[in-house]
């Protein structure tokens, strides 16, 4: 968890404690620049190792566009999870718009992410995150992620 | 435009429903109005209105006709 704002990074043991994502599902290596509620910058690194690779494609290897998506929210997701009020909760999509893929993402690839956070209102999380490799955009999306226990407190009485 | 229009437009635009339905419409009578579309509307409110509400008022937030009471802590009259 990160107790200030001053905290830049987080390794792989740290986004594990902060989110609930994990293996085949976790998409993010490492976090190496961060400020809590305001934007976050992760890092992913693509071997042919990967799960996806031998079905998308045998001949052809790149990375679908579905796990292109997750790496940008889950690195935006930690912008907030990061704080320790919030640390390790679960999330929920509720809208991902103007989504553009741009490059065709390969083994061997390191793709950099980095995600802003507009707003964070009674757990409604909105913002953006934009992926880039070797400096050239590679896909962006805008998010709208909700945080159910957080939107559990604000229900109105049955 | 009116309060009560602006109040009417509130809750017309974020769950895109008809005004004529309105009138007895409650949380979780249609699938837009949800947790998050409770919160999208709180939200849509407090921006027309320029308020911030208190937790509490946001959980009594129940009905539309519920939310014109809960308004009038806010000094916003349904004219």
């Amino acid at each position: 968890m990160i107790e200030n704002s001053k905290v830049q990074a987080l390794d792989i043991k740290s986004i594990i404690n902060n989110q609930r994502n994990r293996y085949p599902v976790l998409l993010i290596d490492k976090i190496v620049d961060l400020v809590p509620m305001q934007r976050a910058t992760g890092i992913k690194c693509f071997t042919y190792n990967e799960w996806f690779f031998p079905g998308h494609f045998d001949d052809e290897p790149n990375v679908p566009g579905f796990v292109q998506m997750e790496t940008l929210v889950q690195t935006f997701i930690l912008t907030f999870l990061c704080k320790p009020e919030y640390s390790g909760m679960k999330t929920n999509g509720v809208s991902i718009n103007n989504i553009r893929f741009k490059k065709k993402i390969v083994p061997g690839d390191v793709l950099r992410i980095e995600a802003t956070l507009e707003s964070f209102k009674r757990g409604i999380a909105i913002g953006y995150s934009e992926s880039f490799v070797d400096g050239e955009p590679a896909c962006r999306a805008d998010f709208v992620v909700a945080v159910p226990e957080i939107l559990n407190k604000f229900k109105p009485k049955a | 435009m009116s309060t009560l229009q602006n109040y009417i437009n509130a809750f017309t635009s974020t769950f895109l429903v008809e005004e004529s339905d309105l009138a007895n419409l409650k949380y979780q009578d249609i699938a837009a109005w949800d947790s998050v579309g409770h919160m999208s509307l709180m939200a849509a409110l407090e921006e027309i209105f320029g308020i911030e509400m208190d937790i509490d008022d946001i959980i009594d937030f129940s009905s539309f006709e519920a939310g014109k009471k809960i308004m009038l802590k806010y000094n916003v009259k349904m004219d």
